[in-house]
């Protein structure tokens, strides 16, 4: 069985890569300078009109594979592919331009005892992503997210350790998205996700509303330059505010709730989550990041990627009403330990 | 075998150590590898919900008595985006399902494949004949 | 002469007086009659934007009902249903016979029913008077409700009205503005939401009229006429008052719910059963 899903892993990466010419060819041409012949549509009451759903997906990896260095672009889509090929293979090695596994909130496609995803349109073939050439989501020299303080990681690891020994003891056990809490993508920041990674933008007086649509979680965000509201109320999503600097809606995320993962780790009631919006043409939104938690890693981290819009809506997604796996779950859970 | 395996895998990016990657669903708790099956039935209801939407099949047995499956497949928003609605698989279709039965014993099973009686794979080919473009905003 | 012409004339400026205050009476409509007109939005739409909050006994029970006992004795004064004046429009749901039967069923395994218990979302239209505030965000094209109960978002078309792919919990909502009202078109419900804590249900036939029409600067009249020819003889109404959240830092707070609702959902299949007695901390 291991052999199997090796060599399923393995045949996905290829796939992937053989596939990366036809991810190209279903995105959107490359925006163009904001300068030519394209003015910033307002909302009524003279802002930057942000509004429209689009698609955050992309196959740019959120952390820049080690071989390619500080490179933080390709010079074109054919240094993209011939990278790739040149890639050491093995760790770290079958780059990233064309993975959508990582971002894959199944954990990986085509294991054997899973539906296939691309049967269900959720393999990505279809999906509308913005242009770019990009090699990480994670922008700088390093592109990577940062080391975490020793003492960070001496408690995750403990963190971990229960979790292997406790892990299906009960539904409060299992991670928060699959609870059906909220899904690590969501953040903010806001991350690409295997599918369905849409949302929706709607411009009130004095609040921007944006519903990621898994798992409908929307954050109505005031812009009328109010503070934060008390430290005692932690949030799933923390607490946002915004204002705009220029056209750029410049949005501060603080007090999250202390179960909430940022990459991979938890973060503290240091967190605070800067997040930048700026519309660059028609269809076009730039989505800046930074993270910056002193108790938890060494340093910020920050990120760039483009969401571009598309036609139709958001679908409802009733995470939790529909949330069968949970029972069957821990149900499968107790009949294993019945053996 | 395990050190390739765990190499690799690190190298895909999925960063298993850790939760987010595997966070939605852990089959590896609800169905069971050891336990493959093919059912040929009826589709009695198709539940077009999250995180994964189910079929409810009718299964005769060689006996000849009926029993009642559910088949986990995935979420369907992607599907009403391509132009698919819950009316794309009607009550009555008979399918073939292969997939894994789960570990609890019940009848469910996660569909691994989904075909008709021909063959053909569900929900492929893009845009469902007589899809609702109604659907497009 | 003079006095008499001049008590003639103030007996005529008298009978005028009275006869133009009888008219201004009988002809003019008084304050309270005029319909209100909402401040504008900029792109001259009533404007609706704002937290808002019912404050009525309708997410217990739509109907007119007394006070009683709650489903949880333990629980004491402090759940226990409060009298209601109702907000169905006429008092009686119109159920087919078979349909009430279901309710009082409803009602009595309303513990093990209510989809409210399990932190299900609340459909349409008893998210509007949940306990909870809700945000409108009124934006160019569509107008979006955030509810804090369970964190559910309706976004309502303002455009040319589109079709559902399936049913959903909250429904697929199309609106369009008639004078001072938003007159929103709800369908595609499914059936497992509720009208209240109190058992009236409906079916995925369900199908939502909505109004919501300011009546002054802090409130609205909420108004949702009710179709369902699988539950009930006719269609029907409810009607109540909406009031806008006046704190200076009024916003919509979360209450995800799930994680109060878990235990309730999955404590049977845990590992080892909760220590203590089970159905408090």
């Amino acid at each position: 069985m291991r052999r199997y899903v090796l060599s399923s892993l393995i045949a996905l990466a290829v796939v992937s890569l053989m596939s990366a010419p036809v991810f190209a060819q279903a995105v959107v041409a490359k925006p163009a300078p904001a300068a030519k012949a394209w003015t910033m549509p307002r909302t009524p009451d003279g802002k930057p009109d942000l509004q429209g759903v689009y698609s955050n997906a992309t196959t740019i990896p959120v952390a820049r594979p080690a071989y390619l260095g500080a490179k933080e672009f390709y010079t074109d889509e054919a240094d993209k592919v011939a990278s790739a090929a040149q890639a050491p293979a093995g760790r770290g090695g079958r780059g990233g331009a064309a993975r959508p596994a990582a971002n894959d909130p199944e954990g990986g496609g085509t294991l054997a005892v899973h539906y296939d995803t691309s049967q269900f349109g959720l393999g990505g073939a279809t999906v509308k992503r913005a242009a770019s050439l990009r090699t990480s989501i994670i922008t700088g020299p390093e592109g990577r997210v940062p080391a975490v303080l020793p003492e960070v990681a001496k408690a995750a690891q403990e963190r971990r350790a229960y979790q292997q020994a406790h892990q299906w003891d009960s539904a409060q056990n299992r991670p928060l998205a699959e609870r059906c809490i909220t899904w690590g993508f969501e953040g903010p920041p806001m991350m690409p996700v295997g599918y369905n990674s849409t949302l929706e933008i709607v411009q009130g007086q004095g609040y921007v509303a944006i519903v990621q649509e898994m798992i409908h979680d929307t954050r109505v965000i005031p812009t009328d330059g109010r503070p934060h509201g008390p430290a005692e109320i932690k949030r799933w999503m923390g607490d946002s505010v915004g204002h705009w600097e220029g056209d750029t809606l410049v949005v501060e995320t603080v007090n999250y709730n202390p179960q909430v993962v940022i990459q991979q780790q938890q973060v503290s009631d240091a967190a605070k989550v800067t997040e930048r919006f700026t519309r660059v043409d028609a269809d076009t939104i730039t989505y800046q990041f930074t993270v910056d938690d002193p108790k938890t890693w060494v340093k910020p981290f920050s990120g760039e990627y483009n969401m571009v819009h598309i036609d139709g809506g958001l679908y409802e997604y009733a995470c939790h009403e529909g949330n069968y796996g949970m029972a069957n779950n821990l149900s499968g859970a107790r009949a294993t330990e019945k053996k | 075998m395990r050190n390739k395996l765990a190499i690799i895998l690190a190298g895909t990016g999925l960063m298993l150590a850790v939760a987010p990657a595997w966070a939605h669903h852990a089959f590896a708790a609800e169905f069971d590898e050891k336990r493959p099956l093919k059912l040929s039935g009826v589709v009695t209801k198709w539940e077009t919900v999250n995180p994964h939407s189910w079929i409810h099949l009718d299964v005769k047995g060689p006996d000849g008595k009926v029993t009642q499956w559910m088949i986990e497949g995935g979420s369907p928003n992607s599907l009403y985006r391509n132009g698919f609605t819950k009316d794309s698989l009607p009550e009555g279709t008979e399918i073939v399902v292969e997939g894994y039965q789960a570990k609890d014993g019940a009848n469910r099973a996660v569909g691994a494949n989904l075909t008709f009686k021909d063959g053909k794979r569900l929900f492929m080919g893009g845009s469902a004949p007589g899809a609702n473009g109604d659907g497009k905003q | 002469m003079r006095i008499q012409a001049l008590r003639m004339r103030a007996s005529w400026l008298l009978v005028g007086a009275a006869g133009a205050a009888l008219l201004s009476l009988a002809v003019l409509p008084t304050p309270a009659q005029a319909p209100y007109k909402a401040p504008r939005t900029k792109d001259g739409k009533p404007n609706l934007n704002g937290i808002w909050q019912a404050n009525n006994e309708a997410n217990w029970d739509i109907r007119p009902h007394p006070a009683s006992q709650g489903p949880v004795y333990t629980l004491g004064a402090a759940y226990s249903t409060p009298a209601g004046l109702g907000v169905v429009e006429g008092g009686e749901i119109p159920y087919k016979p078979e349909a009430a039967a279901k309710q009082k069923q409803n009602f009595t395994d309303r513990l093990k029913l209510d989809p409210e218990i399990k932190c299900y979302m609340g459909g349409v239209p008893r998210s509007t008077y949940m306990p909870y505030p809700f945000q409108i965000i009124q934006g160019t094209g569509h107008i979006m409700i955030a509810y804090e109960y369970a964190g559910a978002v309706r976004d309502i078309n303002m455009g040319a009205p589109t079709k559902a792919p399936a049913d959903s919990w909250m429904g697929w909502s199309n609106g369009h503005w008639e004078g001072e009202s938003l007159v929103v078109d709800v369908s595609s419900l499914n059936d497992s939401t509720w009208f209240d804590r109190a058992g009236n249900w409906h079916s995925d036939a369900l199908h939502v009229i909505e109004r919501y029409t300011p009546i002054g600067p802090d409130a609205l009249q909420y108004e949702a006429t009710i179709d369902d020819p699988k539950v009930f003889t006719r269609q029907w109404k409810m009607s109540m008052p909406i009031y806008r959240r006046l704190e200076k830092n009024a916003q919509l707070l979360e209450y995800k719910c799930v994680e109060f609702a878990e235990e309730v959902l999955y404590g049977h299949l845990r590992k080892q059963p909760l220590q203590g007695k089970g159905d408090s901390k």
